[in-house]
């Protein structure tokens, strides 16, 4: 069996962990864009704001490869899959076979047809080139485009750094699709006590300045800067697969089966690059975000290699750290309010919420399931109440046990026992007996 | 591989064990008197919920904390199993905390890293189990592994 892997982060490298942990011997070749290895995209803003060096940024470490036994063929981009003949093409002409194939390119950051986006101090901010590139720029103030993850730690970073930094977002909160108006005002408080000037509700339309850029104009201010990051969002990167005739999807990702195989026999795809099946949402998905790459790509790689596992599904979920401040999280659902006119008939949705200052606690129910939860200020519980929405258990009875502060594992026992069948796992198992 | 068990016919939620986890693995002084007086006060790696239900990482079979770390910081001890934090590279970014379904992993913002139970595996003996005065608390070996996927 010959395995080909196109990518080399969170999905890429989960697939080969799965793949070696049935068969050791059959070949692995891996290609990645990126000429680092091993490296976390997600950490990039630490090395930005040089809270990691760059040897820090390794998710596994840089014998990786010798001791899993794959050739990893880095900085060298494949051009083209060749679905009948089962080869690729690299782009140094060279071609590989492979009977089993994995598609985990990731995303591309999108950029928006702005004016001025060649400009020369103008960034995005998704390979390591980019951090190395917004690392090196001789700025003293930053403009960040957009306020989602990424770009409020790209604006941290650079604060960090001693820059002066704006962050501009054109929807009317920051982090608009991680949280909600409540959690998200909460944060904002956080990035803006780090001196960080945030702008919301305005769009930028034009960047200025000659060769360099020199300011970023909005519909009522210009703010003058010498670098700009943009961070509106990623697409999933799916040139490739679509040249060979993949199938994409409504949300222009590559569609796979609960094997993370596409519709064609023998090609994988998995990570950022993926629609799947959400669970919160119960349709069909991108949750771009490292733990569902890894998920993926486990559930790819063990196919691949020949024993069969399905995806229960995905669920997108994002913690806010040390690095931003305020520790916040979000999982599924952010609000039950946009999600109803898609909604079926009999689908009740119920929205609990609590807050006390610094604190904030959302519950977002379908049906008497859990859809979506926010946790802000106390977050240990976070993920007693995540398992109750990835394992989809009817907890129309715990409502404020789950809202308390002192929620604890103990006090959903009785119901993780009543959905014996759903928890299977050891380490459920063997605490069904206890606490009785 | 051996896990920590609670038997709740003899637990009587003494918080023993979260007292000598605190002192021992997480004070400086390892001295009880001197312990509680430490700033960063030492906090446990095992929390006693409800009446009498101590409660410490179960170390998964799959483990979702090890999943989600974006930088390999949360590990498996290949030898024994055991899954533990390797602090030094900790970021604090709390994507196991947001994950563990147990809800046994602390983001401390004293110390600025993910702190939960990794069974005293660098020592003999698990402390809250030798310290626990009924002895609810048993290393018990882990017997069912079955097949299961993410």
């Amino acid at each position: 069996m010959r395995h080909i892997i196109i990518g080399g982060s969170a999905a890429a490298i989960s697939a080969v962990e799965a793949i070696r942990s049935v068969d050791q011997t059959s070949q692995i070749d891996l290609f990645s864009d990126e000429e680092t290895p091993l490296f976390s995209r997600v950490l990039l803003p630490y090395y930005i704001a040089e809270e990691l060096s760059k040897q820090l940024l390794n998710f596994r470490s840089l014998d990786f490869f010798d001791e899993n036994n794959v050739i990893a063929h880095l900085g060298m981009r494949v051009q083209e899959i060749s679905p009948d003949s089962k080869t690729i093409r690299t782009a140094d002409k060279n071609h590989y076979e492979f009977d089993r194939l994995l598609i985990a390119t990731g995303g591309l950051p999108i950029i928006p047809p702005i004016p001025g986006m060649d400009k020369e101090g103008a960034s995005t901010l998704k390979t390591m080139a980019d951090a190395e590139r917004i690392y090196n720029f001789k700025a003293k103030k930053a403009v960040v485009i957009g306020a989602g993850s990424v770009g409020v730690e790209a604006s941290i970073s650079l604060k960090r750094r001693g820059l002066k930094v704006s962050l501009l977002e054109q929807l009317g909160q920051v982090l608009p699709t991680v949280f909600d108006e409540e959690a998200s005002s909460i944060i904002r408080k956080s990035i803006e006590d780090r001196g960080i000037e945030v702008i919301t509700g305005e769009k930028a339309t034009a960047f200025k300045g000659n060769s360099h850029v020199t300011s970023v104009i909005t519909a009522t201010r210009e703010i003058d800067c010498d670098m700009v990051v943009v961070a509106i969002g990623i697409r999933p990167a799916t040139e490739l697969a679509e040249n060979a005739g993949i199938e994409v999807g409504s949300l222009k990702g590559i569609r796979v089966n609960d094997q993370m195989m596409t519709n064609i026999a023998g090609i994988y795809a998995a990570g950022d690059v993926a629609e799947t099946y959400d669970i919160a949402h119960d349709m069909i998905n991108i949750n771009a975000i490292w733990p569902c790459a890894v998920e993926q790509g486990h559930i790819a790689g063990l196919n691949m290699a020949g024993k069969e596992s399905r995806y229960a599904g995905s669920v997108r979920m994002n913690s806010i750290g040390n690095f931003i401040g305020h520790p916040a999280i979000s999982m599924g659902m952010i609000r039950a309010e946009a999600e109803k006119p898609g909604a079926e008939a009999g689908e009740e949705f119920q929205e609990i919420k609590k807050s006390t200052k610094d604190i904030y606690r959302k519950l977002i129910l379908k049906s008497g399931r859990i859809a979506g939860a926010i946790l802000v200020g106390q977050t240990q519980k976070a993920g007693v109440i995540g398992i109750l929405l990835k394992k989809r258990v009817d907890v129309s009875n715990y409502i404020p046990i789950l809202m308390s502060n002192s929620l604890n594992f103990m006090d959903v026992l009785p119901l993780i026992r009543r959905n014996a069948d759903k928890f299977k796992e050891p380490e459920y198992k063997e605490l069904m007996h206890a606490g009785l | 591989m051996e896990v920590i068990m609670v038997d709740q016919e003899k637990c009587t939620g003494c918080h023993q064990c979260e007292l000598w986890c605190a002192n021992e693995i997480a004070s400086v002084s390892k001295e009880l008197p001197l312990a509680i007086n430490e700033d960063p006060q030492p906090v446990p790696r095992v929390y006693v919920e409800g009446k009498r239900f101590a409660l410490q990482c179960r170390h998964c079979l799959d483990a979702p904390c090890i999943t989600a770390c974006p930088n390999g910081t949360m590990r498996r001890d290949p030898e024994s199993g055991l899954v533990f934090v390797n602090e030094p590279t900790c970021i604090a970014c709390w994507m196991c905390v947001m994950v563990c379904p147990f809800g046994i992993i602390n983001p401390s913002s004293s110390l600025k890293v993910a702190v939960k139970c990794d069974r005293c595996r660098n020592m003999e003996f698990p402390i809250c189990v030798e310290v626990c005065p009924t002895n609810a608390l048993k290393l018990v070996e882990r017997k069912e592994v079955p097949e299961i996927n993410l």
